[in-house]
């Protein structure tokens, strides 16, 4: 049986990627060879980097069975937050406002976790008041004024075009990952959670401080990705990134995270999320106006998951057909 | 008798006026309350007539937060109403500047709704182990691009007969006709859940699905008739909004869907199904109407009405989530054998 299941997990993303290179083959065609070209993968990690770097904390929320919405919230109040200390000339140490946001962030996370675990508040209840809550406070620090350009120059030479710090993030955050989900124990344990929280209680896991942990981290990333939001776009806003937490879980959806917990990897969400961002680079390059980006990619998450379910739903008939023999 | 979960259940309910008032809607009247003497002490132009012209502008969300706080009680969800709103004001534009009769262009407006929520509705039922809220996700995103595809690079579109518009926009004495509206359809929602085989098949269904499965409720179909009401009830929403913007944008309805569920749960209906009625949804709709009002009037900073509604959602979920934990029922258990003991 586990065997099986690992096989089926495997196939997921053997089939995304054979999809995705596929894809991209076609596109390249279509578009005279110029998609394969070096700076155009770049483009599409810069541009995608925070849905990215977000969705690996939503791969660990959604693998316990929870969800959390108000990751663009947190983004937005700790890019506002080091945006304004920078207009205000508190600092322009990079190193320092990473690490300001990033703390903000966790802050944000832990709340959110302490409210779902010891207050026993349905997920998405709490994080939709936090996304309330967090995006209001971005308004309410700033004034309704942005941090402009000028404002944070200096600062954002750290994510500029061509330099390769966002990567570097990106990079290490991805095999920190890799590592923790299948190495160490507490990567274990929330697979553990995902499958069977009664079991996985009983078993003698602390259930409710890997819950809480898990949306710290999630917070933690949001923070870091409010950081590198206003050094790749060069400006803060208060409503910087809305609505993008839908494009995290759908990148975890479409990687093949299960929205009931328990399944999902770090390389589907990887694939899930490239493939997101290859769609999206593709679509104007084929000749469709920009505004038929939503549309598009509305019908690929309903495909993706649909697809999903009559794979599972014939794989199941399969396996009862083998067992009747 | 006692209950599965060790409550009494007594035949004769205790209707003593402590107990109502202590209720969770005995409570959102006195918040209802609170918010209205907040206003008027805030604002000197906090008046009745006041309040009831701004009230159109956000009373018609009421209208969706109906049939989502139905999907709720189902333990689902649906996020997708916000964007069939946008969609509904745009084909109503569409067809109102078509030189369509106005009768027509409510029922072209309606009509897309309920397609709309069909849609959902089919999806769902057809493959029912998908998570309603990643399908609603997928039709969000769907429902708010075709408006965008069909708005055009321009994103908005005004409606060219404000006339007509303007008869719905209407008062009949003091109030807007949008009140009575969702008077009316509220009423009905609320008699439906709670009076019909219905209403009462919903609570099944959101106790446990399988269980109602099993005794002979056809889940399914009740399912597909809540999504497809919900979009109804969404289009219904979008025709009073037209009232207040004449025309559509690209932006319509954005976050509506997250502003109809902090209605329904602080009006004290569980997410996790089969918990809550919808008389407390309805207070609790008006308390935030009202209190935008106030804060409108009072010109502050607006977007701290999103602070508000987010701690007033966490708070009350809390509460519902602490009286729950073990660790309450524990302390309560406790304090009720000490007062044994004193007795003895």
């Amino acid at each position: 049986m586990k065997s099986f299941l690992r096989k089926l997990t495997g196939k997921h993303e053997v089939s995304l990627a054979i999809i995705m290179i596929l894809m991209f083959v076609i596109i390249d065609i279509l578009c005279g060879g110029t998609f394969h070209s070096f700076t155009n993968i770049k483009d599409i990690f810069r541009n995608n980097a925070l849905t990215l770097l977000m969705s690996l904390g939503m791969l660990l929320v959604l693998l316990t069975g929870g969800i959390d919405i108000s990751i663009t919230g947190v983004l937005a109040f700790s890019g506002m937050t080091i945006g304004l200390m920078m207009k205000n000339g508190v600092t322009h140490n990079v190193f320092l406002l990473f690490l300001i946001a990033t703390a903000i962030g966790t802050v944000c996370g832990l709340i959110n976790g302490l409210i779902i675990a010891k207050g026993k508040v349905s997920p998405i209840i709490c994080t939709l008041g936090a996304m309330y809550i967090w995006r209001g406070m971005a308004y309410i620090i700033s004034g309704n004024a942005w941090a402009s350009a000028q404002d944070v120059s200096g600062y954002s030479d750290f994510g500029k075009d061509g330099k390769i710090g966002p990567y570097i993030i990106l990079g290490v955050a991805f095999i920190l990952f890799i590592v923790m989900m299948k190495w160490s124990s507490f990567g274990r344990k929330v697979y553990a959670i995902g499958s069977n929280r009664e079991a996985a209680r009983i078993s003698g896991i602390n259930v409710d401080r890997v819950q809480i942990a898990v949306y710290t981290i999630m917070g933690a990333l949001a923070g870091l990705a409010g950081a590198l939001s206003v050094s790749i776009y060069a400006s803060a806003q208060p409503n910087m990134q809305t609505g993008k937490e839908m494009d995290v879980i759908a990148a975890c959806v479409i990687g093949g995270v299960s929205m009931s917990g328990g399944r999902g990897t770090v390389l589907g969400t990887l694939l899930g999320g490239i493939f997101y961002a290859i769609v999206y680079k593709a679509l104007p390059l084929v000749g469709l106006d920009s505004i038929w980006q939503n549309l598009i990619k509305g019908i690929i998450i309903l495909a993706v998951v649909v697809i999903n379910v009559v794979t599972q739903r014939a794989m199941k008939r399969q396996n009862l057909a083998r067992r009747e023999i | 008798m006692a209950g599965k979960s060790g409550r009494t259940i007594s035949a004769t309910p205790d209707r003593s006026v402590l107990k109502r008032i202590l209720s969770w809607e005995g409570a959102l009247v006195v918040i209802f309350i609170g918010v209205l003497i907040m206003g008027r002490v805030l604002s000197p132009s906090y008046t009745l007539n006041n309040v009831l012209r701004e009230m159109p502008k956000y009373l018609s969300e009421i209208l969706i937060a109906l049939p989502m706080g139905f999907i709720l009680i189902m333990g689902e969800i649906d996020i997708s109403v916000g964007s069939i709103v946008c969609l509904s004001t745009a084909t109503a534009t569409f067809a109102g500047n078509a030189g369509l009769p106005f009768p027509v262009v409510i029922l072209v407006c309606l009509l897309t709704g309920l397609a709309c929520g069909a849609l959902n509705g089919f999806i769902l039922t057809r493959w029912p182990e998908l998570p309603p809220m990643i399908v609603t996700l997928g039709t969000q995103i769907i429902f708010r691009g075709i408006a965008e595809v069909a708005l055009g690079s321009g994103g908005s579109a005004s409606y060219a007969n404000n006339a007509d518009l303007e008869i719905l926009g209407k008062k009949i004495g003091p109030f807007p006709i949008a009140f009575f509206v969702v008077l009316i359809a509220a009423a009905i929602f609320i008699v439906v859940l709670s009076k019909t085989t219905f209403g009462r098949k919903l609570y099944a269904i959101g106790s446990n699905r399988t269980a109602a499965a099993y005794a002979g409720i056809k889940v399914n179909k009740i399912r597909f008739i809540v999504y497809s009401l919900a979009g109804l009830m969404s289009a219904l929403c979008a025709l009073f909004i037209l009232t207040t913007t004449f025309g559509a944008n690209t932006t319509t309805g954005q976050n509506y869907e997250m502003d109809v569920i902090a209605m329904c749960v602080f009006g004290g209906i569980a997410t996790t199904g089969g918990k809550g009625n919808l008389f407390g949804a309805l207070i609790a709709g008006f308390s935030i109407v009202c209190l935008r009002i106030a804060l409108g009037q009072i010109n502050i900073n607006t977007q701290l009405i999103l602070v508000i509604i987010g701690l007033l959602l966490i708070i009350s979920v809390l509460i519902s989530g602490i009286t729950q934990s073990d660790w309450f029922r524990k302390k309560q258990l406790a304090a009720k054998q000490k007062k044994a003991e004193a007795a003895k």
